[in-house]
């Protein structure tokens, strides 16, 4: 019994994690119709940015309030100079956030020197129940997850500026022609994309430490997310990622662990034969 | 007549070709450290470094050519070999077998060095040794601790051996943690070969292991393994989980109570760069077994020099540890060198007839010494336990340890 909570808030936390990455991911693509592979780097970068402030001697939380703020500002700059450019050819758009990517990794090891770097999490330790202890910080992470994803959806259901997102996702000449600011809307969207995947490097690097790959991990498990779920809307990216992040921490509790990390992709795979829109088709919300 | 712009036509593809090919060879990751004194009658002696000064494992290679541009540089101020300076050629291995292929070749090919010292995973040392031995004709020292069963003749290897790693250290965790071993472990060949070595001591010496499992290399969710640590009351996890895996799992350990009842943590590569992964509350107790800890300073007079020479050179962030090969690469040079000197010559038999029981006094750790037909190093082993976030050596071989290979 014990046992299985344990197993069962482990799995649950895993999943967590793997939702906070892929959010900002499944925005952008739903919402843009952009593959980014830079997004693995922008959660680095919010992994840096954390570290950064715990090693010049501020609060770690601080550094983990400033990350989504600063990457992205920097998503939007970065719209702005490149993204922008690419929107009328996805399939380039794929390359060029990839070379995007492949910069602030290499740039991000440079100024880290390769090294692993532990930062600590602000709240620590572990909460006992009996003879089970749940990590405080992985339960912090799940709580933070459930609040911003209930944030994200009121954002995009619910309030005039998701309207006009959605509004300049479905029909951008028309929003055009209703008086929306399409690039602003565009460079608004991927700058929020950009800054969850800043938040989400900032609550998992204590978690995983701080490294140059720490991003290129969640990418792989990220994009299946976002094919298993279905591309198109916010709901259905969200679900994908808690089925991936769900599977990959549970089948190595039944198996050996090499399989276990093969078989999630080939249960994708076969998945996305049998339903290729996806768990959850559509556009919208 | 437009279309002659946007086709590539072959004399473009050619001279695009030549381009590259010409950036490839002139390479920006080649380094010459030449001596001060030019004015030697004889041509100076070349010593060829292949290492990993980009990639993943950049902070151990770049240590690594610290290293011997720290003991070239004492040579050479010494007066040189045979009266010849020495001039090093430093190339980079990219952690890409490919690419280190090319450099190495340059090293062989172009500089015609004397000698070739590097790579540090078993794949590289793999990738270069025919080069190098085969079709380079050249010696090749490898310095980094790694699995063993590497008898290639003229191919030298100066860093600690399973048997080294576990012969002393096993028994010593089994009084110091318990008789029941986990060995999780990443999947690949130093693990794997690894494993097979330290269950035999483990058994042979009354422990048990009650799990041997293998992760993928990125693998950084451990809870089920932690959940069989501990609900089968593992008294030592040996790990062989590495970077990136390895902090994620040491944490989660921590995390389910594993060191507070009374687990302990072993780890054989764990040296000073890698207790930067954890908080030093999350490793506490964690032993490992290696040939050279900084907090033997303290106690050896001989290290403590070497330490602090490296230190005032390169004060840097990349730090002189025995788990990034560094301290294979001193010894390394070193029996080279005392080789050089005993053969008179540099040409590779003479010099291989001679390493072949070449030895030192003084190196980090203490003295070393080649074990005759093995190609293999003999040398003083330390078990230390991190404290606080430093190392306190707990226990230390008696003499030199053998490394029983080939």
């Amino acid at each position: 019994m014990a046992s299985s909570f344990a197993a069962a808030f482990e799995i649950v936390s895993f999943g967590a994690i793997i939702v906070l990455v892929v959010l900002g991911l499944g925005i952008i693509a739903s919402m843009m119709g952009i593959f980014n592979f830079a997004q693995g780097e922008f959660v680095l970068l919010g992994a840096y940015v954390t570290y950064l402030a715990s090693a010049h001697g501020a609060p770690v939380w601080a550094g983990m309030v400033a990350a989504p703020f600063v990457v992205g500002a920097l998503g939007f700059v970065l719209e702005a100079l490149i993204i922008r450019r690419f929107y009328a050819a996805p399939i380039v758009a794929m390359l060029g956030t990839y070379a995007l990517g492949l910069i602030i990794r290499e740039a991000v090891r440079g100024l880290i020197g390769g090294f692993y770097l532990t930062v600590p999490e602000p709240i620590g330790g572990s909460i006992d129940l009996g003879s089970v202890h749940i990590s405080t910080w992985r339960f912090t992470i799940i709580v933070v997850t459930l609040v911003v994803m209930g944030a994200c959806y009121l954002l995009l259901a619910r309030t005039s500026f998701g309207l006009r997102v959605r509004a300049t996702l479905e029909n951008p000449a028309l929003a055009r022609a209703s008086g929306i600011s399409t690039p602003l809307i565009y460079g608004a969207t991927f700058a929020f994309g950009a800054a969850l995947a800043g938040l989400a490097g900032a609550l998992i690097v204590p978690v995983f430490s701080l490294f140059a790959d720490l991003g290129i991990r969640f990418l792989i498990q990220g994009f299946v997310a976002v094919m298993v779920g279905g591309v198109g809307s916010f709901i259905g990216p969200v679900a994908g990622a808690g089925v991936i992040g769900t599977l990959s921490a549970a089948l190595p509790w039944i198996m050996s662990p090499v399989v276990a990390d093969v078989l999630v992709f080939v249960l994708a795979i076969a998945f996305i034969k049998f339903r290729p829109q996806g768990l959850i088709s559509g556009k919208g919300v | 007549m437009s279309m002659d712009h946007s086709h590539l036509t072959r004399r473009r593809f050619i001279s695009n070709f030549a381009f590259a090919t010409g950036a490839i060879a002139t390479g920006v990751g080649s380094w010459v450290v030449r001596p001060d004194w030019a004015n030697a009658a004889e041509a100076p002696i070349k010593v060829g470094i292949a290492t990993d000064l980009t990639g993943p494992i950049a902070y151990a290679g770049n240590a690594d050519a610290n290293v011997a541009k720290m003991v070239i540089k004492e040579i050479n101020a010494a007066g040189g070999l045979l009266g010849r300076p020495l001039e090093l050629y430093i190339e980079d291995t990219a952690s890409n077998e490919s690419v280190a292929v090319g450099n190495v070749r340059k090293l062989i090919q172009r500089d015609k060095v004397d000698m070739v010292l590097g790579g540090i995973t078993s794949s590289m040392r793999n990738a270069i040794k025919d080069p190098i031995v085969a079709r380079g004709k050249t010696l090749y020292i490898y310095p980094q601790l790694y699995e063993g069963k590497e008898c290639t003749p003229y191919l030298f290897c100066t860093g600690p051996t399973p048997a080294q790693q576990c012969d002393e250290f096993i028994p010593w965790l089994i009084k110091n943690g318990g008789k029941k071993f986990a060995l999780p472990s990443a999947n690949y060949v130093w693990p794997h070969t690894l494993n097979v070595y330290a269950r035999k001591v483990i058994e042979a010496n009354g422990g048990e292991v009650v799990f041997e499992e293998y992760y993928p290399l990125d693998q950084v969710d451990f809870s089920a393994t932690v959940n069989r640590i501990v609900s089968n009351k593992v008294d030592v996890v040996f790990n062989t989980v590495i970077p990136p895996g390895v902090g994620p799992f040491f944490k989660q350990l921590y995390e389910a109570g594993f060191l507070k009842n009374g687990g302990r943590l072993a780890c054989v590569y764990y040296d000073e760069n890698t207790l930067n992964i954890n908080q030093a509350n999350e490793i506490e107790g964690l032993a490992s077994c290696l040939d050279y800890f900084k907090a033997l300073t303290k106690d050896d007079p001989a290290s403590a020099k070497i330490q602090a020479a490296y230190e005032k050179d390169f004060p840097g962030n990349f730090l002189f540890a025995a788990g990034s090969a560094a301290t294979g690469t001193y010894r390394g040079l070193k029996l080279w060198e005392a080789a050089v000197k005993e053969a008179g010559k540099v040409d590779r038999e003479s010099v291989a007839a001679a390493l072949d029981h070449a030895k030192i006094a003084e190196g980090p750790g203490g003295p070393a010494e080649m074990v005759p037909g093995k190609r293999h190093c003999k040398m003083k082993m330390y078990t230390a336990v991190a404290k606080n976030g430093t190392y306190e050596i707990v226990a230390h071989s008696n003499g030199l340890v053998d490394p029983k290979e080939c």
